[in-house]
């Protein structure tokens, strides 16, 4: 009960600062509408080819548009949280008896909301342009895609605090981007890809999230697939949340 | 219960009551290359409940750790501490409900107003909406913060973000409040209003224990303090005891042509209130335990010698002095940056 209290508190309060720099909102939405209008077209010759089998390409680039909305949206945490050390807000929030689990996901839940609004408009333009809606399937691939989020922005906070460093951090950061998105196929299916692409892709977290959303996308809702991609993702999701709340723990500015 | 059991336990009891903060033996060590350095080497303190405690000591010397390990921020490696009735180690959940804390950095969000600030800490502490609201209204009152309270906190001067951190710190009523170098960076106006609400604070009941570098700030504004030098209370006690403890000095300029100053050195040496005598560049620097005897007996002398005096000056000792018997240093060159306090 108070942590619910708490973390509604917490994550009203990260809305808010959302909210008041209205710039990052902007940006959120406009990145994905611009992949879709600038990088889907490149895509339509291969319609009917290898690794697209429903035909549209849409069905198979807007679920993997939407894991790097996710990721995007998550991975900002850090950097709010280091800038959070700097000014000694953690510490002042840490001597509060509020409970370092809701200090964790008030932040948890902004970023969700953040990748959320976005996500479903980005799924409303797709519509119009080819994009199969499957509303079973899309409610549950809009649900998995939150999983993501919430596990790269806690993922972020806890290496934030333990990094202390804006400059660490931002190396940890996009030196993991490349090949996290890479290696789950969000562009371009690794099926595509030669064997030992598909091999290393396996020992990526994200990449069963990609797989599972393609056939969420597609309609297919009870396979291996799905049921492997939400296990993983929310696996993935509560050990950093388990993760972060550590760190809160012992945070040191 | 019976009448011997009650006079055997209330004393007990009072006394548990009296302090506010007890801290016994704590140490800290932080890992570090060269085999760790040792922040705390085995800190004790007894502040009692309603006294501005002040805790005087260069960076580095271990004041930020001990206040840290005494708010739950820090696990000490050895030693207790009681805060407010409450171990430190075994119930620090229960702590936290019972002081306020206000960090060097101090911990405004910086992306809210000054208001949204007080509602969400007081929130926070478990208050409801309405003595939340009630509370912040009082606060913004007290602490003067009323024509910026709606403004976001990046947008405050300094003297402004450091008034709303000390409402942040004490929005749930406190018993005891921690301040480490509140007024670090303020002008002297600001400084000396945070002062006068400090002060009314602690007359409204709050115990109050703030670190400090400035001599000044230690000597005027704690009840009580404690010089802390290399992880140690070197000198404790309340700031007129501390530097009652060492002679205050006549320092005399004599007439130029005056004869022998090494005779009436000697001379003065013999009178019963003077402890010490020495010539500092023509001048003579004469300790006397107590200034006032000690001034009129140094005139009397110099009088009767018919010694010319050009300039008759007396140097109360300071804090600075008593550091400097102790430590051997002066606490103006004891700040060592390499040793910059184990943040």
């Amino acid at each position: 009960m108070t942590l619910l209290l708490q973390t509604a508190l917490l994550s009203r309060r990260r809305l808010l600062e959302t909210l008041r720099q209205p710039i990052w909102v902007f940006m959120g939405l406009s990145v994905p509408l611009l992949y879709l209008a600038l990088f889907a077209p490149l895509l339509t010759s291969l319609a009917g080819g290898p690794g697209f089998p429903t035909g549209g390409v849409l069905d198979v680039f807007v679920p993997g548009i939407l894991a790097l909305m996710a990721f995007g949206a998550g991975m900002g945490a850090g950097w709010i949280v280091i800038g959070e050390l700097d000014t000694g807000v953690i510490e002042r929030l840490r001597v509060t008896p509020a409970s370092r689990l809701a200090l964790v996901l008030g932040t948890v839940v902004r970023d969700v909301i953040t990748f959320a609004v976005p996500a479903v408009i980005v799924l409303c333009v797709a519509l119009p342009f080819g994009f199969h809606s499957h509303w079973g399937g899309l409610g549950l691939l809009v649900v998995l895609m939150t999983l993501l989020t919430a596990a790269c922005s806690a993922g972020s906070a806890a290496l934030g605090i333990t990094l202390q460093q804006i400059g660490s951090l931002a190396a940890v950061v996009t030196g993991l981007q490349l090949p996290l998105t890479l290696l789950s196929g969000v562009l371009l299916p690794l099926s595509l890809g030669p064997g030992w692409l598909q091999g290393i892709g396996h020992a990526n977290p994200m990449y069963y999230a990609v797989e599972a959303a393609r056939q969420l996308a597609a309609g297919t809702v009870a396979t291996g697939t799905v049921a492997l991609g939400f296990g993983v993702t929310a696996a993935a999701a509560l050990l950093a949340i388990w993760w972060a709340t550590r760190a809160y723990r012992r945070a040191m500015a | 219960m019976t009448a011997a059991a009650a006079a055997t336990e209330t004393p007990g009891a009072e006394r548990a009551q009296a302090w506010a903060v007890r801290a016994t033996a704590l140490r800290k060590k932080f890992p570090s290359r060269g085999g760790g350095v040792e922040a705390l080497r085995g800190v004790d303190l007894s502040i009692g409940a309603g006294e501005i405690y002040g805790f005087l000591g260069p960076n580095g010397a271990g004041k930020t750790t001990t206040l840290r390990i005494l708010t739950t921020l820090l696990p000490a490696d050895s030693g207790e501490a009681v805060v407010a009735g409450v171990d430190v180690r075994r119930h620090p959940a229960e702590v936290r409900h019972r002081i306020g804390y206000v960090g060097q950095l101090g911990g405004a969000d910086r992306e809210a107003t000054g208001r949204e600030n007080l509602l969400l800490q007081g929130r926070l502490y478990g208050m409801s909406r309405t003595d939340t609201e009630r509370r912040a209204g009082e606060l913004i009152e007290l602490l003067e913060l009323s024509a910026f309270s709606q403004r976001i906190v990046r947008s405050y001067s300094g003297g402004q973000r450091r008034r709303l951190e000390v409402a942040l710190g004490i929005m749930h009523r406190p018993e005891v409040l921690f301040l480490d170098e509140p007024t670090l960076g303020l002008d002297p106006q600001n400084r000396a209003n945070l002062w006068a609400q400090l002060r009314g604070l602690r007359d409204a009941g709050t115990t109050i224990l703030l670190t400090t570098h400035y001599l000044d700030e230690a000597d005027q504004l704690s009840d009580r303090l404690a010089i802390i030098d290399h992880g140690r209370v070197v000198a404790e006690g309340t700031p007129l005891e501390l530097k009652q403890r060492y002679p205050a000095e006549v320092i005399i300029i004599p007439k130029p042509g005056t004869a022998e100053l090494g005779s009436l050195a000697t001379d003065l040496e013999c009178d019963p209130q003077v402890s010490r005598v020495h010539i500092d560049d023509g001048a003579l620097r004469i300790q006397v335990p107590d200034p006032t005897a000690g001034l009129a007996a140094v005139i009397d002398r110099l009088r009767a010698g018919g010694v010319g005096v050009l300039r008759v000056s007396l140097q109360e000792p300071s804090l600075d002095d008593v550091f400097l018997h102790e430590t051997g240093r002066s606490l103006r060159d004891a700040g060592d940056p390499a040793a910059a306090e184990a943040a």
